[in-house]
C-alpha cells in the first residue's frame, strides 16, 4: 500500500498543490489524470522516493519514505521500476544496452537468462529484434516500449509509468492493456501518471476519485472486467 | 535476480569500449613509466655514470714490489665504498702512460722505468659521496707504501652537486609525466563521469547508493590501476633486460640486468604499482565529484 497524506509542493514561486491523500493499494493498476503542468511527474516522483514534498509524507506498508531510514527508502527505489516521459538522455545507447543497464541496477543475474527474458519482452512490446538498435533511432513509441520492457526485465514490485499510454500510441493500447492487468494479477502495482485516460479505459475503470487536480482510476482487474477488451 | 546489484567494475559494463582504448592507453603509458622508472633505480640519476667516470689513484712508492701492491688493492678493495681496486704495476702504468701520450719515449732513460705503480680505486656507484671518497682516501693515506693519493678532491664536491642536480631533475622529469598521467587521468575519469551520468542517476533513480557508487567506481580504478601499472613495470623492466642484453655498454650507466631482480627493485616497483593505484582511486573520486557538481 502506497499512501501520501496531506502531500503539498511548493514550486516555481507558489503552491502547487496541498494537502493532497492518496492511496495506492496492492496489487492494481492506478491512473493518474491530470492538465499540463499539474505536477504529475512530480508526483510520481515524490511517491518514488526520489523528491522529499514540501508538505505531508508517504508511506509504503506503513513506513514513511521521508521521515524514516534511509535505507528503507533506498530498498523502495530498488523495487520500483520507473519509465520516465522524456527519454533523451539515453540517445547514445541500444536497445540491448537499456537492458542490459536495467539488469545491473537489479543485481546482473545470467546473462543467458536475461538475453531470453529480453527477446521475450521485446516481443511482447512489439520490438522484437531491436535490441542493436539505437534508442536515436526508434520513434517516440518505440522508446516508450523499449524502456517498459527494460525496466519489466528487472520484475520490479511496483510501476511507476509517466506518459506511457499517451507515448506508446493507440495501437499499443490493447497490449498496454493487457499487460497491466496481467502485473496486477501476479501482486504487482502500476501507476500511471497521464493527461487523459483513454475513452474505454476510463468507461471500464468507473467514476474516479478527484483528488486535488488529479483524478485517479483504478482499473479494473481480471475478475472485474466488463465485456470485451477496452482498448 | 538478487536484490543488491553489484557494482564492481560498473564502468566497464557500462561503457566497455572507451574503456578498452582507454587502458590500452595507460598500460603504454606505464610501460614507459616503468622503463624509465627501473631505468632511474638502477642507475641513480648521474650516479652510475658518475661512478664510472671517477677514480681514486694512489700512487705507491717506487720500491715497493708487485706482490705488495696486490695485497694493498686486496686490502683497499675489501673497504665498504670500494667497488674495485686494481693493481697497476710500474711496467703497465708506463705502457698506458705511452698510450696516452706517445713519442715520449725518451723520457725512459738508460731502460729506467721513471713511473711507480698504483691501484687504480673505482667506489660504488650508491657511496659515491664527499664523506665515502674521504673515508677512502684517509685509509689509504695512512698506508705507508702509499706515497700520494689522488682524487680530485678540490673540484669532487662541485661534480657531486651538479650530479645531484642532474639526479634530481632526471626525478624531477618522471614525477613531471606522473603529475601529467595524474592530471590527464582526472580529465578522462570526469568524461567518462560526465558520459555515464545518465546511468548513474538511473541507478540512483534505482536505489543504488551514490556514495557506494563512487566508493566502488574509485576501488575497482585502484585495483586495475594497480594491475595495469604492475604489468607496465614487468612490461618496462622486461624491455630494459632485453636493450642491457643486447646493448652491454649501457651497464655502464644503467647497471647490470641481474639488478633488475634484486629486492629493492621489486619492492620499488609494487611501490610505483601502490602510488599509481591510489593516483587512479583519486582521479576516479575526483573526476566522479567534479561530474556531479558541474551535473548540478
Amino acid at each position: 500500500m502506497i499512501e501520501g497524506f496531506r502531500l503539498g509542493v511548493y514550486s516555481r514561486g507558489t503552491t502547487l498543490w496541498d494537502g493532497l491523500d492518496f492511496a495506492f493499494g496492492d496489487a492494481a493498476a492506478w491512473f493518474v489524470t491530470g492538465p499540463p503542468s499539474s505536477g504529475k511527474t512530480l508526483l510520481l516522483s515524490i511517491l518514488r522516493g526520489e523528491r522529499r514534498p514540501d508538505a505531508g509524507d508517504v508511506l509504503v506498508s506503513g513506513e514513511s519514505l521521508y521521515r524514516g531510514n534511509a535505507a528503507l527508502a533506498r530498498a523502495w527505489r530498488a523495487s520500483c521500476g520507473y519509465i520516465p516521459e522524456q527519454t533523451v538522455a539515453d540517445e547514445r545507447l541500444t536497445v540491448g544496452d537499456l537492458f542490459r543497464r536495467s539488469a545491473l541496477a537489479g543485481g546482473g543475474g545470467r546473462e543467458t537468462e536475461r538475453k531470453e527474458r529480453t527477446d521475450r519482452l521485446l516481443e511482447m512490446v512489439g520490438l522484437r529484434g531491436t535490441s542493436a538498435w539505437r534508442i536515436s533511432e526508434l520513434s517516440i513509441s518505440e522508446r516508450v516500449r523499449a524502456c517498459l520492457a527494460a525496466e519489466l526485465l528487472r520484475g520490479p514490485k511496483v510501476l511507476f509509468c509517466d506518459g506511457l499510454v499517451a507515448g506508446a500510441g493507440v495501437p499499443s493500447w490493447e497490449m498496454l492493456w493487457g499487460l497491466f492487468r496481467a502485473l496486477a494479477r501476479e501482486g504487482n502495482t502500476v501507476i500511471l501518471a497521464e493527461r487523459r485516460i483513454p475513452e474505454r479505459w476510463a468507461l471500464a475503470a468507473g467514476d474516479p476519485e478527484p483528488v486535488g487536480p488529479f483524478r485517479v482510476y483504478r482499473l479494473p482487474g481480471p475478475a472485474a472486467e466488463p465485456k470485451g477488451e477496452p482498448g | 535476480m538478487s536484490e543488491r546489484p553489484s557494482l564492481w567494475w560498473i564502468d566497464w559494463r557500462l561503457s566497455p569500449g572507451p574503456l578498452v582504448r582507454e587502458t590500452i592507453g595507460r598500460f603504454l603509458l606505464f610501460c614507459l613509466l616503468g622503463f624509465a622508472l627501473l631505468t632511474l633505480l638502477l642507475s641513480g640519476g648521474v650516479s652510475r655514470i658518475l661512478a664510472d667516470r671517477y677514480a681514486i689513484t694512489a700512487v705507491l712508492r717506487a720500491e715497493v714490489p708487485s706482490g705488495e701492491g696486490e695485497g694493498l688493492a686486496r686490502k683497499a678493495a675489501a673497504l665498504p665504498p670500494v667497488r674495485s681496486a686494481t693493481y697497476r704495476d710500474p711496467e703497465t702504468a708506463w705502457k698506458e702512460f705511452l698510450r696516452s701520450y706517445p713519442g715520449l719515449d725518451p723520457l725512459r732513460g738508460a731502460g729506467e722505468n721513471p713511473l711507480p705503480g698504483y691501484i687504480e680505486i673505482r667506489i660504488r656507484p650508491d657511496r659515491l659521496t664527499v664523506e665515502d671518497v674521504e673515508f677512502v682516501v684517509s685509509a689509504l693515506r695512512a698506508v705507508s707504501q702509499v706515497d700520494q693519493v689522488l682524487a680530485g678532491e678540490e673540484w669532487l664536491p662541485r661534480l657531486l652537486s651538479a650530479g645531484r642536480l642532474a639526479s634530481w631533475a632526471c626525478w624531477g622529469i618522471f614525477g613531471a609525466f606522473l603529475a601529467g598521467f595524474f592530471l590527464f587521468a582526472r580529465l578522462q575519469e570526469r568524461a567518462r563521469a560526465v558520459a555515464l551520468a545518465g546511468d548513474f542517476a538511473f541507478l540512483a533513480e534505482r536505489g543504488v547508493s551514490a556514495g557506494r557508487l563512487a566508493f566502488l567506481r574509485a576501488a575497482g580504478a585502484a585495483l586495475s590501476g594497480f594491475l595495469l601499472a604492475a604489468l607496465g613495470a614487468a612490461a618496462g623492466g622486461g624491455a630494459l633486460f632485453l636493450s642491457l642484453r643486447k646493448f652491454p655498454i649501457l651497464e655502464r650507466v644503467i647497471g647490470s640486468p641481474a639488478d633488475l631482480l634484486l629486492p629493492r627493485t621489486i619492492a620499488s616497483a609494487a611501490l610505483f604499482s601502490i602510488g599509481v593505484a591510489l593516483l587512479c582511486s583519486a582521479t576516479s573520486l575526483l573526476g566522479w565529484s567534479a561530474a556531479r557538481a558541474g551535473r548540478k
